[in-house]
């Protein structure tokens, strides 16, 4: 009973793989991976969000300062130009306009922005439409639609009456996966929208 | 010494791994106008003398399927249509387009169209130009 305990231990204690193997195996592996190119193994280096606990607690800054950066307040209550407005700011912005409600002051929108080299097109992931039943594809695609987000940006603007005379304009966009927490490209969409209404914005305070 | 090359190797391909790993981050022009964008959208725009929304709407959407794209959506309200197609020769690409008709003060309406393939926005005017011939001859199918 002592002598097989024994063994199975020594077995254990045993590498697997001879030592002088090792460094070869992973050397092989290394270059397989840089022969494939870096950016193709999306899976790898985006981690995946499991956790719906992790996700609250996902954003890196504060909340309060992300969401001034986001809106803005303009001397108008007209709702309906204002969304005009953004949809053809979006247009400026080379964004493709896919979800529009009046009512609820919404205006979603895509676009594809060349940060990497991406080998060859997948349809179903540049025709992925989230809001719709339409599916506009050649053939079916398991894979399809999830496969490489590196490139694509996520907007979504709505539009609400702060008072009788004034609305609130809060942007989001999403990069990677991600909500954009930088304020810079938030001032630049509405430095272009200020621009396109002839008003000028106000922070919330 | 055969055993550091080895090493030397495996740690230069680690760091190349590594360094193209990480995770892009958001350019600061992510949601400003590129100069080529401010360039192109005055072709991109055609005024019509059309006094009725909804017939320009109508044109709109009747020179999109002459084209043959699939209308995705049309919101008569704000005047918003989009419509993709897969393109020539192969049908292996992706043609979109957003069109916004807008009535101007002067009762003349106002069509932009934007077109995106793949994922490169379309800065040709010859594609423009096709369009909104499409929608002239279309518009003067439905006015008569």
């Amino acid at each position: 009973m002592n002598t097989s305990l024994h063994a199975i231990i020594q077995a254990s204690r045993r590498p697997l793989i001879e030592w002088s193997l090792g460094p070869r195996i992973v050397l092989g592996v290394g270059l397989c991976l840089l022969l494939q190119g870096c950016p193709t193994p999306y899976e790898l280096r985006h981690e995946n969000q499991w956790d719906s606990r992790e996700q609250i607690w996902l954003s890196d800054e504060s909340q309060v300062r992300v969401r001034a950066a986001q809106s803005r307040i303009f001397d108008t209550a007209d709702q309906h130009r204002m969304l005009a407005t953004i949809v053809s700011t979006m247009q400026d912005l080379d964004f493709k306009v896919e979800v529009l409600d009046e009512e609820l002051g919404i205006v979603s929108g895509k676009k594809y922005v060349e940060n990497e080299q991406i080998y060859g097109v997948d349809l179903s992931y540049l025709l992925y439409q989230p809001d719709t039943l339409l599916v506009l594809n050649r053939s079916y695609r398991t894979w399809g639609p999830f496969h490489h987000r590196t490139n694509l940006v996520r907007f979504t603007a709505t539009v609400r009456k702060r008072s009788d005379t004034q609305l609130i304009v809060r942007a989001n966009a999403q990069f990677y996966l991600r909500a954009v927490e930088d304020p810079t490209p938030y001032q630049k969409f509405f430095r272009t929208l200020e621009q396109a209404l002839f008003l000028q914005g106000k922070l919330v305070e | 010494m055969r055993l550091l090359k080895e090493y030397r190797i495996i740690v230069i391909a680690a760091i190349c791994l590594v360094v193209g790993c990480t995770t892009p981050q958001p350019s600061q022009d992510l949601l400003a106008p590129t100069e080529a964008q401010m360039k192109i959208r005055s072709v991109q725009t055609r005024a019509f003398d059309v006094k009725d929304r909804q017939v320009g709407m109508r044109a709109v959407i009747a020179a999109l399927q002459d084209l043959g794209f699939i209308i995705e959506r049309a919101n008569e309200h704000l005047g918003l249509v989009t419509a993709a197609r897969f393109a020539e020769p192969n049908f292996y690409d992706v043609v979109g387009v957003t069109v916004t008709v807008r009535s101007e003060t002067d009762g003349r309406m106002m069509i932009r169209a934007n077109a995106i393939y793949n994922n490169k926005p379309i800065d040709d005017p010859k594609v423009y130009q096709n369009f909104f011939a499409t929608l002239e001859r279309s518009l003067f199918v439905t006015k008569h």
